[in-house]
């Protein structure tokens, strides 16, 4: 197995002297390709903090991430941009559609600012609608659709970029355990059939089982990483 | 183009709001028009006022006549000039002139005065002479049965000198050759009033005012009309090459201090103008500003799936100018009608403006293209200019701040 995500004693910080708050703490770990990994640990623990960092959306106080062999944490903004846009799909806790495109041109846009052909772009709208479940809700408004089918549509947005990895910040927290439960299983279906590597954060006891590895943040550290 | 549906759908998402910002800015652009439109029409309005009376669109001299006149500085070709204005069709019309100070006199009264040539029959394609009669008749070049030529004589003059129709006046005058010129005319018509220009001046048709001057038949300038006097400075240069021993001038140059008083007048009226689009646009550059604002979660999500912050510079410079250009497009849909009305009929001024005896009733508004597109090419620059500070503003935003803005 190839290694895709490897963080070196991450740190990140927020605040200074007296308001400083250590949400990382020398977080060193690797994430190989094909994995179907979940972050747990309670509220606070620094689950958002390290998938951000993962994801390049923010920079670590100190410590290095690394993604199929390139230091992102020391790439430039704009690189970082590019680098998020065609490695790394994000799924957030809620869904952040953008209001006003359909489901179609919500997963369409990430492909436009790829540079993917009309052509392949319709294509692949269509594949991503079908294996996430949301045949003929394509033409619909965020708006028009449940908590469940939107995050749905954030997973076929997240798809469609053809990433390496995607990073789901507590994908199901705004679901009821059933709706969340139907999507995790679209998410491990992907895993499964296609080899796309997840990473999601959670404090769901059901969705933590179907997970391959667990890993538990307390405080802003590791405190027990099992492989199932 | 999804970016276009992004941005046209983000204009409709409050409603109300973009449908009051683009009506300010609807209002500033009609506004905007049809101050240009009068300021045009008015300075339009002033250049014929002043060009049609006696000056024309287009003058051509001798050497430097215009600054420094003088009797012997005279076109001698006229023939040259005539095939030159003949060739040209933008001309409508043209008239030679000749030009001295003289002394008038009449009984014991005596007047200095100025004489100016003009041929009777060309004189009225280029100046409102013929408008000017305010009693008597036009002249004509033929002598009476005593061999005296007519004169028509400035309402000045003709009060000063206690002179009527039908008077002698006698006039004395250096000729070119230096000789003394003297003889006696007879008044066939006041000219203007007492504000005239020209109420000092004696009329003479231009044979005879030649022979008086000894000039043979050479004249010191020749005057013209052009179909469009907003080209007149093009076609003055093209024929001053046609005519290289000659000086041609636009009117801007034979009137110049005229014409700086008037540019500069008008240049402070669109300076007004930029004031009212300033303030319009602050209202703009507000309703932006909050729209970034309310959406500041949103671009955080663009920026995560990998937009650049350039893209949301973008998106913010499409939507405003899109607001722009509707906005735009219903200003002009209701200024068209109003200017090309007032264009046409003009308001009735309250009371008519006396310039050297001739009444204007109608102040007219102008229709052209730059009343349109001036005002247009300055609300989409202050629009492209407003869209910048938000836009720079969006793309600073740091997509974990968004993200986890709730
Ligand atoms: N932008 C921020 N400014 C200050 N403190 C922050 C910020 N983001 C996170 N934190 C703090 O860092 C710690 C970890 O937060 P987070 O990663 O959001 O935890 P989790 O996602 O596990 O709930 C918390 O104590 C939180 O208060
Ligand atoms: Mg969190």
């Amino acid at each position: 197995m190839t290694k895709l995500i490897e963080t070196k004693d991450l740190c990140r910080s927020f605040g200074s002297d007296e308001t400083l708050v250590v949400a990382l703490d020398h977080v060193s770990v690797t994430i190989e390709e094909g994995e179907f990994t979940a972050i747990i640990g309670p509220s606070g623990s620094g689950k958002t903090t390290l998938l951000h960092l993962i994801g390049g959306l923010d920079e670590p106080s100190s410590g290095s991430v690394t993604l199929s062999g390139i230091n992102i944490a020391k790439m430039p903004g704009r690189q970082v941009s590019d680098f998020r846009r065609d490695h790394i799909g994000f799924i957030f806790q809620a869904y952040n559609l953008i209001p006003v495109l359909s489901a179609e041109e919500n997963i369409e846009y990430v492909m436009l600012l790829q540079g993917v052909s009309a052509r392949e772009r319709r294509r692949r709208v269509k594949e991503m609608l079908k294996i996430t479940g949301l045949e003929g809700l394509g033409k619909r408004r965020p708006a028009q659709l449940s908590g469940g089918q939107q995050q749905r549509v954030a997973v076929a947005r997240a798809m469609a970029s053809s990433p390496d990895t995607i990073l789901a910040d507590e994908p199901t927290a705004n679901l009821d355990s059933k709706t969340g439960i139907s999507l995790l299983e679209v998410m491990r279906d992907l895993n499964q059939t296609r080899g796309m590597t997840f990473v999601f954060s959670t404090h769901d006891e059901k969705i933590m089982e179907r997970a391959t590895r667990l890993i538990h943040l307390h405080d802003g550290a590791i405190d027990k990483d099992e492989r199932k | 183009m999804l970016i276009f549906k992004l941005a046209f759908r983000n204009i409709l998402r409050q409603k109300r709001r973009s449908l009051l910002t683009g009506l300010s800015m609807t209002g500033g652009y009609v506004l905007f028009v049809i101050s240009i439109s009068m300021l045009e029409g008015s300075w339009g309005n002033a250049v014929d006022i002043f060009t049609l009376d006696h000056t024309g669109h287009i003058q051509i001299h001798k050497g430097n006549y215009v600054k420094r006149p003088k009797i012997y500085e005279t076109i001698v070709d006229r023939e040259e000039v005539e095939e030159a204005l003949a060739g040209e069709a933008r001309i409508t019309g043209y008239a030679p002139r000749v030009y001295s100070p003289t002394l008038a006199y009449s009984g014991d009264k005596t007047s200095p005065a100025f004489l100016i040539g003009v041929d009777p029959v060309l004189e009225t394609s280029v100046s409102r002479l013929l408008l000017k009669v305010s009693d008597g008749t036009y002249f004509d070049a033929a002598p009476n049965e005593d061999g005296y030529s007519q004169a028509m004589i400035g309402a000045g003059l003709a009060s000063k000198l206690k002179l009527g129709l039908g008077d002698e006046i006698v006039l004395i005058a250096q000729g070119a050759d230096g000789s003394i010129a003297n003889d006696i005319f007879i008044i066939s018509a006041i000219i203007g009033n007492k504000t005239s220009f020209d109420r000092f001046a004696v009329y003479l048709p231009l044979s005879a005012a030649q022979v008086f001057l000894s000039l043979g038949a050479t004249v010191h300038e020749y005057a013209m009309l052009v179909s469009n006097r907003n080209h007149n400075e093009a076609i003055a240069s093209d024929l001053q090459v046609l005519l290289p021993n000659l000086t041609v001038s636009p009117w801007q140059k034979v009137e110049e201090s005229f014409y700086r008083t008037m540019q500069s007048d008008r240049q402070g009226n669109h300076f007004s103008m930029g004031i009212i689009v300033f303030l319009v646009f602050i209202g703009v550059l507000n309703t932006v500003l909050m729209s970034v604002l309310e959406r500041t979660r949103e671009f955080g999500v663009l920026r995560s799936i990998g937009c650049h912050p350039l893209g949301l510079v973008k998106l913010i410079f499409l939507e405003t100018q899109m607001l722009t250009w509707l906005s735009l497009a219903v200003g002009g849909l209701i200024a068209l009608p109003l200017v090309f009305w007032f264009a046409q009929y003009g308001i009735l001024l309250p009371q008519p403006i006396d310039v050297g005896g001739v009444n204007f009733q109608h102040m007219k508004g102008e229709f052209s293209s730059l009343v349109f597109f001036m005002p247009m090419t300055f609300i989409v620059g202050a629009a492209a200019l407003i869209s910048l500070p938000p836009g720079i503003r969006a793309a600073r935003i740091l997509p974990r701040d968004a993200l986890s803005s709730h």
